[in-house]
């Protein structure tokens, strides 16, 4: 990182002096950015046979979350409109 | 892991022929939506890509004040860039607390072999905490106040550190996090089989 500027990037300044908070906020940032799981797959070397089936495994779970998530909104909601409506 | 990959890949595209049948109500479920607007490159500034309040009722902003534009904050009489750096290097088998001025030379260095902590007791959080406390109290007897947290690796003392710090005394202005994340770089060693 010595190219660039320091203390802009993945950086959270403390609001009052709650060190927790700014902490946790951190780690959300983190994590959603894909730093932290980065890093522990890295720790130790993976295979391109083992990359190859995560990455296929992680494509599937991600259709079938989708789906999933899609199908439970749609049935939770109550008011539709009327799928029959003009038969 | 491989078998059930396949059996998920069948179970999958079934549920996607039915799905396709139906007609999309939606445009884009929610899951999509979100991961598109957080999956943004680390070196920009990070309320660009989680789209946070940057501005609460007291202009507090999560950003730091750069060098170059001109901000009032003060901590201590020093600008941002003038506070002195804790870095805190929390390694799976230890903890390093070194704190530095902003130029970059050494104040305190501690750590939890310093403290008395021998083998597995170093990868603790409660050594981080006093190794933590140790710093803090060198720092005060150093006339250091404000400080800004540097932190490097995933370990167990990663925010035991820096809560001994500031139960020593020491204020935390920001935290940084600088672990490594190589572009594909050196090769690590291998994976452990257990």
């Amino acid at each position: 990182m010595a190219k660039h500027l320091r203390f802009l990037a993945r950086t959270v300044m403390v609001q009052d002096g709650n060190v927790d908070t700014a902490y946790k906020t951190l780690n959300r940032l983190l994590t959603q950015d894909g730093i932290i799981e980065t890093v522990k797959r890295k720790r130790y070397y993976e295979k391109p046979c083992r990359e190859r089936q995560r990455k296929n495994f992680e494509n599937c779970k991600r259709i079938y979350n989708t789906e999933m998530a899609r199908k439970i909104a749609f049935i939770s909601r109550t008011n539709r409109e009327d799928p029959w409506l003009g038969c | 892991m491989y078998k059930s990959n396949c059996k998920l890949v069948s179970s999958v595209s079934n549920i996607f022929l039915q799905c396709a049948a139906s007609p999309n109500s939606n445009g884009s479920p929610l899951g999509l939506q979100r991961a598109l607007c957080s999956s943004d490159v680390r070196f920009e500034p990070n309320a660009a890509s989680t789209a946070e309040p940057a501005r609460t009722s007291k202009d507090f902003s999560h950003i730091p004040p750069l060098p170059g534009e001109d901000s009032s904050l003060r901590w201590g009489g020093k600008k941002f860039e003038e506070l002195p750096i804790a870095h805190i290097k929390a390694t799976y088998n230890n903890t390093h607390i070194q704190l530095t001025d902003s130029a970059g030379q050494s104040l305190i260095r501690t750590s939890c072999g310093t403290e008395g902590f021998k083998n597995i007791k170093k990868s603790t959080p409660i050594a981080a905490q006093t190794a933590g406390i140790a710093a803090a109290a060198k720092a005060t007897a150093k006339g250091v106040t404000f400080v800004r947290v540097l932190v490097k690796g995933l370990g167990p003392g990663r925010l035991s550190a820096i809560k001994g710090l500031t139960t020593g005394g020491l204020e935390v202005v920001s935290i940084t996090d600088n672990t490594p994340v190589p572009h594909n770089g050196c090769r690590p060693r291998k994976a452990r089989r257990m």
